[in-house]
């Protein structure tokens, strides 16, 4: 029990027990923060109720506070309500962060004086423990800002009606001030009941609740909210509205939790547990653990969805860590080591499933694929995949294009794999792409519909085609010994023979927009295709795609 | 002066916080119906309020009664609402304030006459064979 309660043993008997009872248990939480040496330098800093220390700390490092006028004014009438004690301490001793995070600094309540870091050597700069601070401006005093800002944060959504008032009240008031003390009519008695440590101590217990060690995942949204709050300001800035307004971000204390304590008490041979009361928790009852209970079976689809359900959501929980190491380490393409088999890892759970046959393995695959959250997986994953991992995940998807494409019938949502596969397409051998695209067409047994029609009535499936198509063609013009009449050239033609009649047929209100469309699919067509039924495809095609 | 008590500050921006209102004039209404109406003393982590030199208001109609009640401690998760009291405008009401006794009186006939008029209600859908069960008297399940 050093910390805290040092100064608090060292003022006698006056000092009330009040206070002191809850910091108590608050102290013990913290003493693995402190350390020693700070807290006898601060032990007549943090004191709120010595007023003649406050007034010459404040004279020394309050450099900036124009009026002594002011500060009487605040001292007299606020007994107890000292001008930021808590302040200097931190510029006396220039102490680290993590150490101001536990130490209360906080600001005054009602008359803040306005804090500049005037001692280099002293001064750390100012570390936002609490609320940050306004630029201290002493004209401010004077005049009510041009653009007047609510009282609070920028998070302080008033009722415009509601603001109007409080500013018509603001305004109402500046003409008086100098006549009378605008916040009580005649002294009040009993103000300042509840003493500043005792409020600091309320703020503390919620603040503590708040902490977290990874503030980017537990508090994301006011996170992101605020960067890009702060991103709008620096633009203002920049732009030239001068005035640098600087809004106040809620900074949650980070407080190193309390060594964990038996709280239940085992002896030998005992048939019970004796449980222990100290006093963070006076009592605990018996701990009931849940033991894992075999699930019920529910039904062999319904689990198995259920299954792949929980399977993706381990799955982003991976990519997410994979992504948060990209965005915090260095910011170039290579990645380390340890990010390489983050994501081989990944890939072999997308892919395997914990299943050991072949088909069932693109099964798997294909299962996640069928699921929003799947596709928007593998979409995000793709950029960091080794090449030859995506061109294996896109052949996989091709071949199983159409089933993909009935799947997605619900959600419509493969266009967002479109991008980051189609810049693997490129990359895909000739003799892969006619695999790719010979197992589109297909007559699959007992139909006579090809699943190439179906590929192209569905946005993705036909830009897809298309950009297959595209790359197969510049293929074929880039290397001449494709030209020659071989098995690989004659299925090429025969493919292309074969889409192209597809369009042709399809009525042209089925035939998906393509989100892309290659400049050299028409004339590879005109190659190999008559003039009539290109005449019939330029007019289909072109209908289709509306530009 | 006046530009200091603008630069109020919050110490977790962007949250509620009762810090502010330490020592002002608040009027709070509980969870069965009562309005308090005191000075906000002290707080703690669970809104738990101590309220000073407080007053029980009894409105009725246009016209309300204070009972004088002292300090009040308050537990946080009785509290409906409270909210702030502008000393200034405080006097600038259209009711009519009355003693103790009348508001007392105006708040019993209130009563009565509401408890009536359920009668007849009650009496109305039963005579035409409905019936609405009170929420005092439904059994839990």
């Amino acid at each position: 029990m050093t910390c805290l309660e040092g100064p608090h043993s060292n003022q006698g008997p006056d000092k009330s027990c009040g206070p002191m009872a809850p910091e108590e248990e608050l102290v013990s939480s913290s003493q693995l923060e402190e350390e020693e040496e700070e807290n006898e330098e601060e032990e007549e800093d943090l004191d709120p109720d010595l007023a003649p220390d406050l007034e010459e700390g404040v004279d020394e490092e309050e450099e900036d506070l124009g009026d002594p006028a002011i500060l009487s004014a605040v001292t007299n009438t606020q007994r107890g309500l000292p001008s930021s004690p808590g302040i200097k301490a931190s510029g006396a001793l220039g102490m680290s962060p993590a150490s101001l995070h536990f130490l209360w600094q906080t600001l005054d309540y009602l008359s803040p004086v306005p804090f500049r870091p005037t001692h280099p050597s002293t001064s750390s700069p100012v570390r936002h423990f609490g609320p940050r601070l306004l630029p201290p401006d002493p004209y401010v005093f004077c005049s009510p800002p041009t653009s007047w800002s609510p009282r609070f944060s920028h998070l302080t959504q008033l009722h415009p009606q509601h603001q109007r008032i409080l500013q018509l009240q603001q305004h109402s008031r500046t003409p008086r001030s100098p006549a009378k003390k605008p916040w009580s009519r005649q002294s009040d008695a009993y103000a300042n009941l509840m003493t500043r440590k005792e409020k600091d101590w309320v703020i503390k217990v919620q603040m503590v609740q708040l902490q977290s060690e990874k503030p980017c995942l537990d508090d994301y949204y006011y996170q992101n909210y605020y960067q890009k709050l702060e991103k709008k300001e620096a633009d203002q800035e920049l732009l030239g509205q001068r005035s640098k307004v600087e809004s106040l971000k809620l900074v949650t204390p980070y407080i190193q939790k309390a060594e964990a304590y038996e709280s239940v008490v085992r002896f030998e041979g005992s048939l019970g547990q004796v449980a222990m009361s100290t006093c963070f928790s006076p009592r605990r009852a018996i701990d009931a653990v849940p033991h894992g209970t075999p699930e019920p079976e529910i039904g062999a689809a319904s689990s198995q969805r259920l299954r792949v359900l929980s399977w993706i959501e381990k799955m982003f929980l991976q990519l997410l860590e994979i992504e948060e190491g990209k965005k915090n380490g260095p910011p170039q393409s290579c990645y380390s080591e340890q990010q390489r088999n983050q994501v081989e890892k990944l890939f072999q759970a997308l892919k395997t499933q914990e299943q050991s046959n072949l088909e069932e393995t693109a099964d798997g695959f294909l299962q996640v694929l069928s699921v929003r959250k799947g596709k928007a997986l593998v979409a995000r994953l793709l950029p960091f995949l080794p090449r030859d991992l995506a061109v294996s995940l896109l052949l996989a998807v091709i071949h199983h294009l159409p089933l993909l494409v009935k799947r997605d019938a619900a959600d419509q949502v493969l266009q967002m794999l479109f991008k980051p596969l189609g810049k693997y397409i490129s990359h895909l051998t000739f003799h892969e792409l006619l695999q790719g695209l010979q197992g589109l067409m297909l007559l699959p047994p007992g139909s006579s519909e090809r699943p190439v029609t179906v590929v192209l009535q569905n946005q993705f499936g036909i830009s897809l085609l298309y950009a297959l198509l595209s790359h197969g063609a510049k293929l074929v013009s880039l290397d001449p010994s494709l030209e020659e009449p071989s098995s690989d050239h004659t299925a090429w033609t025969d493919i292309v023979i074969l889409i192209a009649w597809e369009i042709a047929q399809m009525p042209t209100a089925s035939l998906a927009e393509p989100l892309t469309f290659p400049s050299n699919l028409l004339p590879l067509f005109c190659r190999h295709v008559d003039k009539q039924l290109v005449q019939q495809l330029e007019a289909t095609m072109q209908l289709a795609w509306i530009y | 002066m006046a530009a200091l008590s603008q630069l109020k500050m919050n110490y977790m921006p962007g949250t509620a916080s009762l810090i502010e209102d330490i020592d002002k004039k608040h009027l709070v209404l509980l969870r069965d119906g009562r309005t308090l109406i005191g000075f906000l003393r002290s707080i703690d982590q669970f809104a738990n309020l101590v309220l000073h030199q407080t007053v029980e208001r009894i409105h009725v109609g246009k016209k309300y009664g204070d009972i004088p009640r002292g300090i009040f401690v308050v537990r946080g998760e009785n509290v409906v609402l409270l909210g702030e009291i502008d000393l200034e405008k405080e006097s600038d009401t259209p009711l009519q304030q009355v003693s103790i006794e009348e508001i007392l009186e105006e708040q019993r006939v209130e009563q009565q006459t509401k408890l009536e008029n359920e009668k007849i209600k009650v009496q109305a859908l039963k005579d035409r064979g409905l019936s609405i069960p009170r929420a005092d008297t439904l059994d839990e399940y």
